[in-house]
């Protein structure tokens, strides 16, 4: 067996053991197997799970709006079963929550609605919220979330008053927080704060570069909290930007790859539901399949194939190999002249860069090193990758 | 990776892609720059514009440059997005705008509000967003000087998409342009969608007659019992769940029609209209 064969199998493994495991340890979001529903073209089999202490029954597929072509889309969905569908007050200036509350019209109290507004202040806050109702003509938001916010040092004592004010008022039902970012430090926050009913954060199967498990515990934290987990950028949008020309285009291009990344983020019980923006009917009926049939090994080599691609080049500027190279090199440094080069296409940014370090660290050459001493934690091909940058660049 | 892309940020703004002369806050007098250039690619956006970025990038984003400025109490962000070409830029603009209020000319098309003000010109789409000292004070002046001040550093066309000259104008409410899957149909990849008091019609640009005839082809596939209709070189209609009473046709590479009509024979008469005003 090849070195090749078993770090993919390794990749493999990896991606489905975490997740099985949290959740036959915890078991805290419950899966309820509902009779399907009657999709526009075809049946569709909904799987539901209780979004934490909201309790509301969610499709573990819901919609993201955002960049949706055309209503007639949302309205599809609705009636194939989805019933959760997310927006926000910034959205087109305000035009994507205009079309969907146009395209839910009638069947908006069948459906888990949320917004967010990433106003700073009360008066802000309060002016989003009433104009979020109004276009999405509806009197009630489901969940209304904190648009945004990357650190516990963002949420202030102020926000929080105005959401619990607005769930007295009945103009939202629960409050939320959306990330991108910070999650390590902010779900366990909002999990010990206790004043957030739902999170909605980014998570996707190349999270687990590195094996890092701090994502996949900061998602149990806040779920054995009772907050309900909302997953968006399940698609870890690297699939999508594969170009023709790559070797492993044809691998993570083939039908269904998506559909095997959203599965991924499903499989995670203490994931309630995951909003996977979609554009069109054929990404919907897609996505649909995402429920009803689970991950498999068949999809953990799609998205295995997809972490080969980008952990050898992947670097997350950790600094874990500052001063491991034995002849100096700022290691990070020349990987990031790199990016800017090979991820960028600004060549010319990466040459200057690179050009500016000192005489001595611009004469190096890995080659002439009989073995790297600098071993990168998430498992970037360093040698390979800075011979490159002074192939490119010296 | 935050720090990553600020690190990203800094170094762009230090040197090759400087940040252009069209991002000057003496360009209205009483105004000072305010901290430093802010500079985004593709990748570090959503740091900046948060799950919002999604919109940029689906519009083609390629970078941002942004400065803030500053003038007794008040605080005015001026953002410029240099987007893939200037159909893009249009269609970001058009895409955020308030369709409640008139299009400007502008550039290819603007709009100047009380604090904020919007436009495209070229490939790049230009946002201006003031917080004020008091919130109620009327500064569009200050938001138009800006802008007609930028637009003469920004070069590109001032024109906007030759399309949305063929869309009727009785009954219109708004036009739009769609990124990707017009009307939700995969095989309608880019165009422009305008919407009526009943209805929406549109209109997409293929490569070529030929891959016109394809996409045609593939759309006839989707719309079971489908009838011929006389427009253009090719059409036909239809009456589906969704789309309701629909017409779609062909003229040499371009493919456009109605849908969201009662029926589908007005889908056909609106689409035959469409199609004589189309080169």
């Amino acid at each position: 067996m090849s070195s090749k064969t078993s770090r993919r199998e390794f990749l493999s493994a990896g991606l489905m053991i975490p997740v099985a495991g949290a959740g036959s340890k915890l078991g805290l979001s419950k899966l309820v197997d509902a009779t399907a529903a009657q999709a526009p073209d075809a049946p569709v089999k909904l799987d539901y799970r209780v979004l934490g202490r909201t309790g509301l029954k969610v499709t573990t597929v819901g919609m993201g709006c955002m960049i949706t072509s055309d209503g007639s889309v949302i309205e599809r969905a609705a009636d194939a079963g989805i019933n959760y569908f997310d927006t926000a007050r910034g959205y087109s200036n305000g035009n994507n929550e205009r079309m969907v509350g146009a395209a839910l019209g009638a069947k908006r109290k069948q459906v888990v609605l949320s917004t967010k507004t990433h106003a700073p202040d009360k008066a802000g806050m309060l002016q989003h919220l009433d104009k979020s109702l109004h276009e999405l003509n509806t009197d009630y938001i489901d969940i209304w979330y904190l648009h945004g916010r990357s650190s516990s040092a963002e949420i202030t004592d102020e926000m929080i008053e105005v959401q619990q004010t607005a769930k007295k008022a009945g103009k939202i039902r629960f409050a939320g927080v959306s990330t991108h970012s910070g999650q390590k430090e902010l779900l366990p926050w909002m999990a010990h704060k206790g004043a957030f009913d739902v999170v909605l954060t980014s998570y996707n199967f190349s999270m687990s570069i590195g094996g890092d498990p701090g994502m996949d515990q900061a998602i149990a934290t806040a779920a054995k909290a009772g907050l309900g987990v909302v997953a968006m950028k399940v698609m870890a949008g690297g699939i999508r930007s594969v170009k023709p020309s790559d070797p492993l285009y044809q691998k993570l291009t083939h039908p269904g790859a998506l559909l095997s990344a959203l599965k991924w983020v499903v499989n995670n019980p203490n994931v309630t539901t995951t909003i996977p923006s979609m554009t069109d009917n054929d990404q919907l009926e897609e996505n649909l399949k995402a429920m009803g049939h689970p991950l498999t090994p068949g999809d953990s080599k799609v998205l295995a194939a997809h972490l080969e691609m980008i952990r050898p080049v992947y670097c997350r500027m950790c600094g874990e190999c500052g001063g491991q190279c034995q002849k100096g090199l700022p290691v990070a440094d020349v990987l990031r002249f790199l990016t800017y080069a090979d991820g960028y296409g600004h060549f010319a940014l990466g040459r200057e860069r690179f050009l500016e370090l000192t005489a001595e660290h611009k004469a190096v050459r890995c080659g002439d090193c009989a073995e790297c001493t600098v071993q990168c934690p998430h498992g970037v091909h360093v040698a390979e990758r800075v011979a490159r940058a002074q192939e490119l660049f010296a | 990776m935050k720090a990553a892309g600020l690190l990203l940020t800094f170094l762009l703004s230090a040197g090759t892609v400087g940040a252009q002369d069209y991002l000057n806050c003496h360009f209205v007098p009483g105004w000072e720059p305010s901290g430093t250039k802010r500079q985004y690619a593709a990748d570090n956006l959503f740091e900046y514009k948060d799950g919002g970025a999604e919109g940029y990038l689906s519009f083609g984003f390629v970078r941002m440059q942004g400065v803030t400025c500053a003038s007794g109490g008040s605080t005015l962000d001026i953002d410029v997005s240099e987007m893939h070409d200037a159909d893009s830029a249009y269609g970001m603009f058009a895409a955020n705008l308030d369709s409640s209020l008139p299009i400007d000319k502008i550039g290819m098309g603007g709009q100047i509000q009380k604090q904020s003000a919007s436009f495209a010109k070229g490939n790049y789409y230009v946002e201006l967003v003031e917080i004020a000292q008091n919130p109620e004070s009327d500064d569009s002046a200050t938001m138009r000087a800006f802008a007609a001040k930028m637009l003469e550093h920004l070069e590109g066309r001032e024109t906007p998409p030759a399309e949305l000259a063929w869309f009727a104008k009785d009954d219109l409410v708004s036009t739009r342009m769609v990124p990707e899957s017009v009307l939700g149909l995969r095989e309608l990849k880019r165009g422009y969608v305008a919407k009526y008091k009943q209805g929406q019609a549109f209109i997409v640009q293929e490569e070529s007659p030929e891959a016109a005839a394809a996409v045609m082809k593939s759309l006839r596939g989707r719309f079971a019992g489908a009838t011929a209709v006389e427009a253009g070189d090719e059409g036909f209609k239809a009456t589906v769940k969704y789309l309701d009473g629909i017409c779609i046709f062909r003229k040499g590479k371009t493919i456009a029609g109605y849908a969201n009509l009662a029926d589908s024979q007005d889908a056909a008469l609106l689409a035959a209209k469409l199609a004589a005003r189309i080169p």
